[in-house]
C-alpha cells in the first residue's frame, strides 16, 4: 500500500486544473502523445468549453520517482461546482491528499478557500500548487503571501508550475510521492469500497469506480451495495488508465472499476459502500446521503416535431447521468415535453447544454421549481414540483416550502452586501463569524425556491467573485405561496404559472408581462397582458396593435410583390404558438422563462 | 419614364406598336375588354397622335370593346386645353393628374419639374376641358411632414373639386435616391403613429368634402367616379399589359379549380426593345396561381377596399368559408374595431372599418387560408 497515492486536485474555475491534470498523465506515459487530446479528464465538450468539470473521472498512472521504485498515482477528479457537492465530497474522500491550485496572477480566490476548507474538514493533506508562473502578470511572491496569510498553509512548500509549458511538473510528481500519504487498510478485512462515480458502457453496462478502504476483491466474488441493498456478481475488476485495463484483484487503499453486469445506472446510488455478501463490512463508509432531485422543470423541444428526438436524447442522457429524472408533461401552449428533477441549477444548465449540444435540440425550459408539500383541507398531503397540478387555493390548508442551510464563504467588506442579499431572500436565522483574517462566513437559513432565482450570480456579482456558496437541505417550512398566472387576452398560458411567494408575486409576474410585451411582436388588436392570483389581478401589461400598417399603391406588379411578403410572413408564423388569436413567437417564452435577474438590463 | 430625346420617344411607341400583337397573340380571353389605361409611367410625354396610334393597334388585334373607358395619367407641366382636347379626341374620359403635392416645397422635395401653381392651373384646365372625371394624385408622409401641411394640401384639392383623389402614402423603397438617402441617416421615414394620425385626417378630411374612400388610398365624389380600371386589379379580373415592367393576368381556372396565370414584362427599356425586335413576347417572368394564392390574394386585396369581401362569393370561389376559418381572429378584430361583418340576406360582407384599412396589410396576413381543392 506504500506505494498508492490517492489524491485530487482542486482550484478555484480556470485556475489551470485540467491542464495540470493533463500534464500529470502525459509525464506519467498513460498516454501515447499521438492520442493525446488537451484536457482528457474534461471528456464532454461543454466542460472543455465552460472550463469546469462537472463529472467526476479518475485515471491511475504508474510513475516511477527518484527513489527508484514505481508508484501508483490515482488522480481523482472533482466536479467544480455547489450542485455537486456530494460528488466534490466523495470524490476528496477517495483521497488522503490534494493538490490545491492557485493561480500565480489572479491569487487566492473563493473557491480556493472553499476547497481547502473541505479538503481539511476530510482530513486530507494538502501540497499547493501556484500554477501558471509563466504568465508575464504572475506575481509568484504575493501569491505565496496570500497562500500563508489566506489559506495558513506553508508558502515554501507550494510547488511552482506552469502545467501550459510542463516546468515543475517533476517537482510535483515527487511532492506528490514525498509528502501525501499512502492509504491505509486492512486487506484482509471484508470488502469496504466506495462508490464515487459510475459510467456506463454500451457493451459492459455499468463501470462502477470505487475506492477501497478495506478488504480485497476478485472476480467472481459476490457483493452488495449497502444503501440501496442490491446483490451483484463481480464480471471483472482493474484500474482506469484512460482506458480499462483489467487485473486479478482490487484491495484496500486502491482505486480501480468494478463491473458486474449492471444494467444501467438508475439503480446506482453514487456514496454507496461497496462490500461482500458473504462477510458483510460491519458499517458503510460514512458520508452517504441520498442524490434527490430539488429543482424541477418542463423541457419543451421548440419545434414540436423534436419531440421524439427530445424523447431519445434524454434516454441516453439518463444513460450518463443516473441523477436525472424526467417524466412526460404537456402544455397547452408549447404541446409536449418533460418535467425533469435535476440536483440544483447548474445541473439543470448542463443537461439543458447538453442536450442542445450534442443532440442538436433547441429547448423551451419552464420556470425552475422546488417541490413543495401541499396540505389539503381534508387533511390529505400532496407533493407538488408543476405549478400545473398546484391544487385550487380553496383547498389548501398549508404549503410547505423546502429550506436549506447556506453557507456562505466572503471577504470581510462584503459582509453587508451578503447580509442584505440573505434578507431578500427571506433568510432566517442569519448569522456570520470570522474564519481566516478578512473572511467570514455567514450562515443562513434560506427557502430553496429563493436560491434557485439568480442567487449565486447575484452573489458572484455582489463579491465581485470572492463569494462562495455551498448548501445543506434542512426541511419544510410553512410558507405563504401563491400561484401566479400569465394571461394573454385572457387565456391561460400554462407554461408561464409559477408558485411563488406572497410578497414577490406582484414584481414577479409584472416582470413576466414585461418581458411579454416586449417580446411578444405588435399584433392585428390590442394585446392585453396580465399577471393573476386566481381571479385576482396583480399586474397588467399592453401591446398597442399597430395603427397604420399598409402599403399606398397596390396594382399589377404590387400585387404579387405583396402576396410573397405574405407567403414569408406566413412561413414564419409556423413557429410561432397560439394562444387563443395571439401569436407567441419562441423567443418570448425564452426571454421570460431566462434565468431571473433582478433588473433587465433593456 | 422616358428622359430621352424625341428618338428615343418615337423607338419606344415603335416597339410598343411592335408588341401589341405578339402580346394579343398569346393572350386567349376572347372576352372584350372594356377599359384602356395609359399610365404607370408619364404617358403625357408622348404627343396624342402617338397614345391613339397605340390605341388603334390595340383596336385592330384584341377584342377591345367600342365604349371602353380610356384613361390617361398626365403630368402636370403637360396639360394645356389644346393636349386635353387632344386627349378628348381620343376618347379619354379619365385624366388623372400626377400633382403630388400643392405645395413648392414639397414638389422640391419630391423632385418634380412643376410648381404649385402649375399644378392648379393643371387641374382647372382638366376640369374646364370637360372630361367626366378628372383625378389628383397626392402624396403624403414626407420626412416631417406637419399635419397642418398636409391638411393645406387636402384643402388645396378639395377647393379645386376634381371628381376623384387618390392620396399616396410615401414609401421609401430601397435602391431608390430616398432608400439610399434613409440607409445614410439623411432621411427618416415618418414614424408609424405619424403616419397614423395623417391617414385618418386624410379619410377625414375627404370624407367631409364628399369623397368616399372605396380602397386604401383611393376617394371618389360618386360611384360613378371610381376607377373602372384599378378596381380590375383588386377583384381578379384579367387585365393585359403593354411596356416595360407592365403586368398580366389571365384566368386559367382548371379542372373544377380557380386558377389564374400572372406575367411581367422585361424591367429595363433597352431589354424589352429587343425582345420585340427579335420577335418574341418581352415577358420577363410568370407566376402560376393556384387555388390558394388567389384566395389569399382575394382576401389582402378585398380588405383594401371598402367594399370589402363578398363571402359568399368567396366561399363560392374557394369552398371555405373565410369566417369559420378565423373565428378567433376575427371575433379580436371585430371587438377591436379592425372589421365589421355586414350582413344582409344573401349579401354578408367582411368590411374593413377606416382603423381596418389603415392596417389591411397584416389584416390580410393575420387571416388564414386553408388549403383546400374547391369546386369553382
Amino acid at each position: 500500500m506504500d506505494h498508492i497515492r490517492n489524491f485530487c486536485i482542486i482550484a478555484h474555475i480556470d485556475h489551470g486544473k485540467s491542464t495540470l491534470a493533463d500534464r500529470l498523465i502525459q509525464r506519467c506515459g498513460a498516454v501515447e502523445a499521438r492520442e493525446f487530446r488537451d484536457q482528457i479528464l474534461d471528456s464532454m465538450d461543454l466542460e472543455r468549453e465552460r472550463g469546469i468539470t462537472i463529472k467526476a473521472n479518475t485515471v491511475s498512472l504508474p510513475y516511477t520517482a527518484k527513489d527508484g521504485r514505481t508508484y501508483e498515482l490515482n488522480l481523482i477528479d472533482t466536479p467544480g461546482h455547489v450542485d455537486f457537492s456530494h460528488e466534490v465530497r466523495r470524490s476528496l474522500m477517495s483521497c488522503e491528499g490534494a493538490l490545491l491550485v492557485v493561480d500565480a496572477s489572479q491569487g487566492v480566490e473563493a473557491q480556493t478557500v472553499a476547497n481547502l476548507y473541505l479538503a481539511t474538514e476530510l482530513g486530507l493533506t494538502v501540497v499547493p500548487v501556484i500554477n501558471k508562473i509563466d504568465l508575464p502578470s504572475a506575481d509568484v511572491e504575493r501569491v505565496m503571501e496570500e497562500i500563508d496569510r489566506d489559506l495558513g498553509l506553508d508558502p515554501f512548500a507550494a510547488i511552482q508550475v506552469s502545467a501550459k509549458l510542463g516546468t515543475g511538473v517533476d517537482d510535483l510528481l515527487e511532492a506528490i510521492v514525498t509528502q501525501l500519504p499512502p492509504p491505509r487498510g486492512d486487506p484482509q478485512a471484508p470488502v469496504r469500497a466506495l462508490l464515487f462515480d459510475a459510467q456506463y458502457d454500451a457493451y459492459r453496462g455499468a463501470v462502477l469506480l470505487v475506492r477501497f478502504f478495506d478488504g480485497t476483491l476478485r472476480a467472481g466474488t459476490r457483493v452488495r451495495l449497502m444503501h440501496s441493498d442490491a446483490l451483484h456478481k463481480v464480471e471483472e475488476v482493474g484500474f482506469e488508465r484512460l482506458k480499462r485495463v483489467p487485473a486479478g484483484q482490487l484491495s484496500a487503499g486502491e482505486v480501480g472499476y468494478v463491473l458486474a453486469g449492471i444494467k444501467s445506472l438508475s439503480g446506482l446510488a453514487i456514496g454507496d459502500t461497496l462490500t461482500e455478501a458473504e462477510r458483510p463490512a460491519a458499517e458503510p463508509v460514512p458520508g452517504y446521503r441520498e442524490a434527490k432531485p430539488v429543482v424541477f422543470s418542463s423541457i419543451y423541444p421548440m419545434a414540436t416535431d423534436d419531440y421524439e428526438d427530445l424523447t431519445k436524447a434524454l434516454e441516453k442522457l439518463k444513460l450518463n447521468d443516473a441523477s436525472l429524472i424526467y417524466e412526460k408533461d404537456s402544455s397547452a401552449a408549447l404541446g409536449f415535453g418533460f418535467r425533469c428533477g435535476f440536483l440544483g441549477l447548474l445541473h439543470l444548465d448542463v443537461v439543458q447544454e447538453r442536450l442542445e449540444r450534442e443532440y442538436g435540440l433547441s429547448l423551451i425550459l419552464s420556470a425552475p421549481s422546488v417541490r413543495y408539500r401541499v396540505v389539503l383541507l381534508d387533511g390529505k398531503e400532496v407533493w407538488v414540483d408543476n405549478p400545473t397540478f398546484y391544487p385550487d387555493a380553496g383547498g389548501i390548508q398549508a404549503v410547505f416550502e423546502p429550506y436549506i442551510k447556506a453557507s456562505i464563504m466572503t471577504p470581510e467588506r462584503y459582509l453587508g452586501t451578503v447580509m442584505e442579499l440573505c434578507r431578500e431572500r427571506r433568510g432566517a436565522e442569519t448569522t456570520h463569524r470570522f474564519l481566516a483574517a478578512g473572511r467570514m462566513e455567514v450562515v443562513s437559513q434560506l427557502p430553496l425556491a429563493e436560491v434557485l432565482f439568480d442567487f449565486y450570480d447575484r452573489l458572484k456579482s455582489i463579491t465581485q467573485g470572492y463569494g462562495s456558496f455551498d448548501y445543506e437541505l434542512l426541511d419544510y417550512r410553512l410558507g405563504d405561496l401563491v400561484k401566479v398566472d400569465i394571461l394573454v387576452n385572457g387565456e391561460k398560458v400554462d407554461a408561464l404559472s409559477q408558485l411563488v411567494h406572497r410578497d414577490f408575486a406582484r414584481p414577479r409576474a409584472l416582470r413576466y408581462c414585461e418581458r411579454l410585451a416586449k417580446t411578444i411582436p405588435r399584433q392585428q388588436f390590442k394585446i392585453a397582458i396580465q399577471g393573476a392570483i386566481g381571479g385576482q389581478i396583480i399586474a397588467r401589461t399592453t401591446i398597442n396593435p399597430f395603427r397604420k400598417d399598409v402599403t399606398a399603391k397596390c396594382y399589377g406588379g404590387d400585387i404579387t410583390r405583396k402576396r410573397k411578403l405574405l407567403e414569408k410572413q406566413k412561413e414564419g408564423k409556423k413557429k410561432m404558438k397560439m394562444v387563443g388569436a395571439v401569436e407567441i413567437p419562441q423567443e418570448a417564452f425564452v426571454a421570460v422563462l431566462r434565468t431571473e435577474t433582478d433588473e433587465d438590463e433593456d | 419614364m422616358l428622359k430621352a430625346g424625341a428618338a428615343a420617344r418615337r423607338r419606344f411607341v415603335q416597339h410598343l406598336l411592335a408588341e401589341v400583337p405578339l402580346a394579343a397573340g398569346a393572350w386567349s380571353d376572347p372576352r372584350p375588354f372594356d377599359t384602356v389605361y395609359f399610365g404607370g409611367g408619364t404617358p403625357s410625354q408622348l404627343p396624342a397622335e402617338d397614345l391613339a396610334g397605340v390605341l388603334e393597334a390595340c383596336r385592330a388585334h384584341l377584342p377591345i370593346a367600342a365604349e371602353a373607358w380610356v384613361s390617361v395619367e398626365v403630368n402636370p407641366e403637360d396639360v394645356t386645353a389644346e393636349a386635353c382636347a387632344a386627349w378628348r379626341r381620343l376618347g379619354a374620359r379619365t385624366l388623372s393628374l400626377g400633382v403630388q403635392s400643392f405645395s413648392d416645397e414639397a414638389l422640391r422635395f419630391l423632385g418634380r419639374r412643376h410648381h404649385a401653381r402649375q399644378a392648379r392651373a393643371a387641374v382647372q384646365t382638366a376640369l374646364d376641358a370637360g372630361f367626366h372625371t378628372v383625378s389628383v394624385d397626392l402624396i403624403f408622409g414626407l420626412p416631417g411632414q406637419a399635419s397642418e401641411a398636409w391638411q393645406r394640401d387636402l384643402d388645396a384639392a378639395v377647393a379645386l373639386g376634381p371628381h376623384h383623389v387618390s392620396c399616396y402614402q410615401l414609401t421609401i423603397h430601397e435602391r431608390t435616391r430616398f432608400g439610399v438617402a434613409a440607409k445614410r441617416g439623411q432621411l427618416v421615414e415618418m414614424p408609424e403613429s405619424e403616419q397614423a394620425v395623417l391617414f385618418e385626417l386624410t379619410h377625414r378630411r375627404l370624407a367631409d368634402a364628399g369623397y368616399a374612400a372605396y380602397e386604401v388610398s383611393n376617394f371618389a365624389r360618386t360611384s360613378d367616379h371610381e376607377s373602372r380600371h384599378n378596381r380590375k386589379y383588386w377583384d381578379h379580373t384579367p387585365y393585359l399589359g403593354l411596356g416595360p415592367s407592365a403586368h398580366s393576368l389571365a384566368i386559367a381556372d382548371a379542372a373544377g379549380s380557380p386558377g389564374a396565370r400572372r406575367w411581367w414584362n422585361e424591367l429595363r427599356t433597352p431589354r424589352w426593345e429587343a425582345r420585340i425586335a427579335a420577335g418574341e413576347p418581352p415577358v420577363g417572368g410568370e407566376e402560376a396561381l393556384g387555388p390558394r394564392e388567389l384566395a389569399t390574394e382575394a382576401v389582402l386585396l378585398g380588405l383594401r377596399t371598402a367594399a370589402g369581401i363578398d363571402l359568399a362569393a368567396f366561399a363560392a370561389r374557394y369552398g371555405f368559408d373565410l369566417l369559420a376559418a378565423n373565428a378567433a381572429l376575427l371575433d379580436r378584430l371585430v371587438a377591436d374595431g379592425r372589421l365589421t361583418v355586414e350582413s344582409r340576406p344573401g349579401a354578408a360582407r367582411l368590411v374593413p372599418t377606416l382603423a381596418g384599412l389603415a392596417v389591411a396589410d397584416g389584416l390580410g396576413a393575420a387571416f388564414e387560408v386553408p388549403a383546400v381543392a374547391s369546386p369553382v
